[in-house]
């Protein structure tokens, strides 16, 4: 078990600086001057560039700059930007705010979308598989942008059931709308995986044979079908928590939630690289510690996989 | 060489930085506005520095003339009065001599003296500081030596030549030229003075300025929180305040803020988002707060491209921009579309000194097209991407030079608002910019010479104009000056180098708590001494 | 507003633990392989006879069939739909007025005919989903194929590759590479959403050539003689690629999504360009006031991305003997 653990985190460490160098490459090697970006509509002298360029090692070489980022990282420093601000400092108010939105979504996405799709899946082929696979494809359809201003104008200023827009009633109020906006396309795939699993496995052997054995329909489903559909559901869980983390920009501005992704947009905006990169390397130390802990998981709903 | 605030201060607005609206506002429960303790808060976008020289960003300007005291200051009609000096005076326009009044003090109880004043601009022109507004002090003698064309080699000075401490009080400025606007330049918050404490460690100061103004700080700058003011005692200059004290808010967006500004949580917001005005002025009645503006939009023209050097090309495309259907489609009717090269808060304004040519005539605009040659190649409209309205209002400007000049080729250029000032600098355009200018002074040298004067953007050279501006400057009399700024004028109208749109719309709110709120169009922006609560 | 399909499972859902986690693919995974197992005893003139029989007496299929078939003459030939050019004939003193008898859709912000717009801006919306879709599916299919049939050093290299890519948010990451060239027409917001959306298809691609290249029909080849090329062009290549087929179905509709979505955070295609996408970016500032300027392009949108999905899911009921 702690051999597998071991091996993975090594094989996470190529992919998180691959990840990095990529993202450090597309935001500082791309067309820009983000000291002019600074300075907005204003002629800046040309000593006055340089020696700020100086003071961001803007004139090493490219794998240079990347090489003392990532040493900055490793002793927890992200770096500070243009006008002197540390990343960190930045992002911190920020990363609550994300993580309550993601974490909002997440759970909607989870628990209505595997009840959506067991109910579904126990009735394949009636009404209610019809209505679940209609009305997913549907939301999955529509844009999330278009999904987020139509409930927040019938749920917020409609019907007034949720605050329109900002944090002001913290977490849950100020969360849910926005929260099941950005979890309704993981929702529409979880239960769609769920039902597809679900009815796959109910033809199952094991199945049979424990319908055989007299099993109540309640546990043979609960107990024995529904836990090892739910791996593939698991997966894509897995997947899209860090989905919901970095994809938030369009969710955020619509309901005016001060995080992550706004930061990140409006950073790229103005070349702010060391914001830019600080965010997406968190976003993505995130992604692949969350499917980290998704293969562990496996061993709990399947008990015929091992870890050696 | 000066600024152009208006787009400064929308790249400040969507940086502004800020986690503020979720620390500032979950966080603080307990700091409602106007909690009956005398004292008001103001929303708006975090500052970028607080040390006076080192910014250009209007949100800055809101805290710092409140800390500080100018030489100069702005009456509500944009004329200079003293603040700070007891009388400006200068016979040839390019010797000024400069007498502080005395008996002020810093927050810190240090005495503002003619060297508190030399000693901030020096460190404000060295070139080695990289300060924001550095070139604000190009005007003034021995600037150059500070500030080497070279970027890697040493300057020859670390002082400007050009001011001399002549007396405890009293200092003698020399300037390159004679600058009858030199008065309204002193207005500009870079040219505050600074006390020795200060200028010992800049950083300290950014997060705790020392003024010598109305207001001092009570405690340090809370980045992207907020920033607290009290009313300072040891005061004797001219703007006491009717208040104890003023908050001022960071937010990150200006939604938040006003929806803020609805719930009572802030008092005063100078600027509420366009699409929000039509709700605004619906439900905060006399409590909306419009204003003029100083920020004026144009379309300017890449001169050394050959194919834009016919005026009559340039005036017809002027002539085919429908302002009153722009500002009604895009800006909710709330601009003025403009009929002169400088907008009417500023003295020296003409009504409809643009004339025709600012005027929506598709006919007339044709026959000029067509006498000027047409238009070969591809028409490319660049703009930055700081604002969504610039690419609708472009939109329609390049719908009517389809269907009223027959230019079928148009694409958009929508440059990073990072990358699009430098680009305009490198003269990598290949077609019209849009650029706006905002008042760093109300004075129509302000925007003729900086927008049209030697070393412009279009690359347009015109001796008659550069003679005519250089004359106004050294105009002893204002009134005389102005005329000949007027000259100016006219002769950039019809030449048309550069295109006049519209000037914005001010567009502001307050609550019920507080009372007597001015906003001025200038640096000097919301008049908090003025303001009473309740 | 994600383009990343579920079914793809994570980074960690690769084969190499031996029996270990690795093997738990996705449901469409296993379907899939079940797909193409089968494929490969029935042979597969009749599992594509078989599915084209399904699909016949399926409405959901001649239904998504027929709005593609509109929406693609409307791409072709928007001269069938309206008189009207794009941007032509506007007028800003009548914008964003609602729908009449001479605007059916109504006007736009700079006073031009909405129903004229909504009908061009089927075009770039279908032509960029379609192009980025045929792109990643072409390099699934080469790289797929040889990373899963030789596995080794470039297997892993590619493995780790699409680690790399599947990691990085794609919103974001767009974002970085538009912004910084703004002058994007169609064929360079394809390359970017190729860029960033190829990971998909391969990693089900490659599954599936590792579920196949082991069994007995492709040992019997490799034991007559046939060369690797030739084992893989037909023996393995047909079996393993009806499931790619679906997710590259379902894949337009996604990536229309995302192009659109692009379009709205305003860092997508611009004028002279006219996408659906565009227009619901204009909308979202006054369709409190203007509801038609969001209702029009959001319907059109979304009934096109719905097609795609629903063709996928015949497409797929179809080809799973399994579920039949």
């Amino acid at each position: 078990m702690w051999r597998y653990v071991l091996r993975r985190l090594l094989q996470a460490v190529p992919v998180f600086i691959g990840t990095t160098l990529l993202i450090y490459v597309m935001v500082f090697a791309l067309p820009g001057d983000p000291i002019q970006a600074l300075a907005g509509d204003k002629p800046v002298p040309d000593n006055v560039l340089q020696t700020l360029r100086d003071r961001y090692n803007l004139n090493d070489p490219l794998l240079v700059q990347y090489a003392k980022y990532m040493w900055g990282l490793a002793q927890g420093d992200l770096g500070e930007n243009y006008t002197g601000q540390s990343v960190s400092e930045m992002l911190s108010g920020r990363w609550s705010v994300t993580a309550q939105l993601a974490v909002t979504a997440w759970i909607f996405e989870l628990a209505i979308g595997i009840a959506l799709g067991t109910w579904a899946g126990l009735r394949r082929g009636r009404l209610a598989d019809t209505l679940v696979l209609g009305g997913t494809t549907l939301v999955i359809a529509v844009p999330v942008f278009v999904l987020g201003y139509t409930a927040q104008l019938l749920f917020g200023l409609h019907w007034r059931i949720f605050p329109t827009a900002g944090t002001d009633e913290g977490w849950p109020m100020s969360y849910l709308l926005p929260g099941i906006v950005l979890g309704s396309l993981g929702l529409s795939y979880v239960a769609r995986l769920t039902r597809t699993s679900l009815s796959e496995n109910l033809r199952a052997d094991y199945v049979r044979t424990a319908n055989a054995k007299g099993l109540s329909r309640a546990r043979v489903v609960g107990r024995h079908a529904l836990r090892n559909s739910l791996i593939p559901v698991v997966t894509y869980l897995g997947v899209d928590f860090g989905n919901l983390m970095g994809g938030a920009v369009v969710t955020e501005g619509i309901f005016n939630l001060p995080g992550i992704g706004q930061q990140v947009f409006q950073s790229i905006q103005l070349k702010e690289g060391p914001v830019v990169v600080g965010a997406v390397t968190v976003l993505v130390l995130i992604f692949l510690l969350v499917n980290l802990v998704v293969d562990l998981l496996y061993g709990v709903l399947d008990p015929r996989i091992r870890y050696e | 060489m000066t600024s152009q605030r208006g787009v400064r201060r929308k790249v400040a607005g969507v940086v502004a930085v800020a986690l503020a609206a979720s620390l500032g506002l979950s966080g603080c429960g307990g700091d409602e506005a106007g909690a009956g303790d005398g004292t008001f808060t103001v929303g708006h976008s975090e500052p970028d520095h607080l040390v006076p020289a080192n910014t250009t960003s209007s949100y800055s300007f809101d805290v710092i003339t409140e800390l500080f005291d100018n030489l100069m200051t702005l009456t509500e009609d944009g004329k200079a009065v003293p603040l700070a000096a007891e009388s400006v005076a200068s016979e040839d326009q390019k010797v000024w001599t400069i007498k502080v009044r005395p008996g002020q003090k810093f927050h810190n109880g240090e005495p503002v003296t003619a060297q508190s004043f030399a000693d901030a601009w020096n460190s404000a022109a060295y070139g080695p500081n990289a300060m924001g507004a550095n070139s604000y002090f190009s005007y003034i003698k021995g600037y150059a030596e500070m500030n080497p064309e070279d970027e890697d080699a040493k300057p020859k000075a670390d002082t400007l030549s050009g001011v001399e401490v002549t007396g405890p009080d009293t200092l003698k400025v020399t300037l390159n030229d004679p600058f009858s606007q030199f008065p309204l330049l002193l207005t500009y918050p870079a040219y505050a003075p600074m006390p020795k404490a200060g200028l010992k460690d800049l950083k300290a100061f950014d997060a705790h300025p020392i003024g010598n103004g109305p207001y001092m700080m009570d405690g340090d700058w809370e980045r992207n929180k907020q920033i607290k003011l009290v009313a300072f005692p040891g005061y004797t200059g001219p703007r006491k305040p009717k208040n104890k004290g003023v908050t001022w808010k960071s937010y990150s967006s200006a939604d938040t803020a006003y929806t803020d500004l609805r719930a009572g949580r802030i008092d005063v917001l100078q600027t509420i988002p366009a699409a929000k005005v039509p709700e605004a002025k619906r439900l905060l009645g006399d409590r909306f707060l419009a204003r003029k503006m100083s920020t004026t939009d144009y379309l300017g023209f890449p001169l050394f491209d050959k194919r834009f050097d016919n005026p009559d090309l340039r005036k017809a495309i002027s002539m085919v921009i429908d302002r009153q259907g722009i500002n009604k489609a895009v800006y909710n009717g709330d601009y003025f579309p403009a009929d002169s090269l400088i907008p009417s808060i500023i003295p020296g304004h003409r009504d409809n000194a643009c004339g025709e040519l600012c005027t929506y005539d598709p006919a007339k605009a044709k026959q000029l097209f067509d006498k000027a040659g047409g238009f070969k190649g591809t028409m490319e409209l660049y703009f930055s991407n700081a604002q969504p309205t610039y690419a609708q209002w472009m939109r329609i400007v390049a719908n009517s030079l389809r269907d009223n000049l027959g230019i079928t080729d148009i694409q958009f250029r929508q440059v990073p608002a990072s990358d699009y000032f430098s680009m305009l600098r490198e003269h990598e355009e290949k077609g019209p910019y849009r650029q706006n200018w905002e008042a760093d002074y109300p004075s129509p040298q302000n925007y003729l010479e900086n927008m049209w004067g030697l070393d412009n953007r279009m690359g347009w050279e015109n001796k008659q104009f550069n003679d005519l501006i250089a004359k106004a400057n050294k105009a002893a009399d204002q009134q005389q000056a102005i005329a000949l700024y007027n000259q100016a004028e006219d002769i950039a109208v019809q030449e048309m180098p550069m295109i006049p749109l519209w000037t914005w719309a001010g567009q502001g709110g307050r609550s019920d708590k507080v009372d007597n709120v001015t906003i001025t169009p200038f640096s000097t922006g919301l008049v908090a001494t003025d303001v009473t609560v309740k | 507003m994600t383009i990343k399909e579920p079914d793809a499972g994570p980074p960690g859902a690769e084969p190499e633990p031996g029996p270990g986690p690795g093997d738990a693919t996705g449901a469409a995974g296993t379907s899939a392989a079940a797909v193409a197992a089968a494929g490969g005893e029935i042979g597969r003139a009749s599992l594509w006879h078989d599915a084209w029989r399904d699909l016949r007496r399926r409405w959901v299929f001649w239904g998504s069939a027929a709005i593609l078939a509109v929406v693609a003459v409307m791409a072709a030939l928007p001269r069938l739909f309206t008189a009207k050019d794009v941007n032509q004939g506007c007028d800003p003193n009548a914008a964003k007025l609602g729908p009449s008898g001479d605007h059916w859709f109504g006007t736009d912000l700079a006073g031009c005919d909405y129903y004229a717009h909504v009908v061009h801006g089927a075009r770039p919306t279908l032509l960029i989903g379609v192009a980025v879709t045929l792109f990643a599916l072409a390099i699934a299919l080469v790289f797929g194929l040889l990373a899963g049939y030789y596995g080794g050093l470039l297997d892993a290299l590619i493995a780790r590759l699409t680690d790399v890519f599947f990691g990085l948010p794609f919103v974001l990451g767009a974002t970085v590479i538009l912004v910084a060239f703004p002058s994007h027409g169609v064929w360079a917001m394809t390359l970017v959403l190729v860029l960033l959306g190829w990971t998909t298809m391969i990693r089900i691609m490659r599954g599936q050539v590792i579920a196949v290249r082991d069994a007995d029909y492709v040992q019997a080849a490799r034991l007559l003689g046939a060369s690797d090329g030739r084992i893989m062009a037909r023996h393995i290549l047909p079996n393993a690629i009806a499931p790619v087929i679906v997710v590259a179905t379902l894949n337009v509709g996604n990536v229309i999504v995302g192009e659109a979505t692009l379009d709205f955070l305003g860092v997508g295609l611009q004028y002279p360009e006219v996408s659906w996408g565009l227009q619901l970016n204009q909308a979202k500032d006054s369709f409190i006031d203007h509801p038609h300027l969001l209702v029009f392009p959001a319907v059109f949108l979304s009934a096109t991305v719905l097609s795609f999905l629903m063709l996928g899911d015949a497409a797929r009921d179809a080809l799973d003997p399994k579920l039949r």
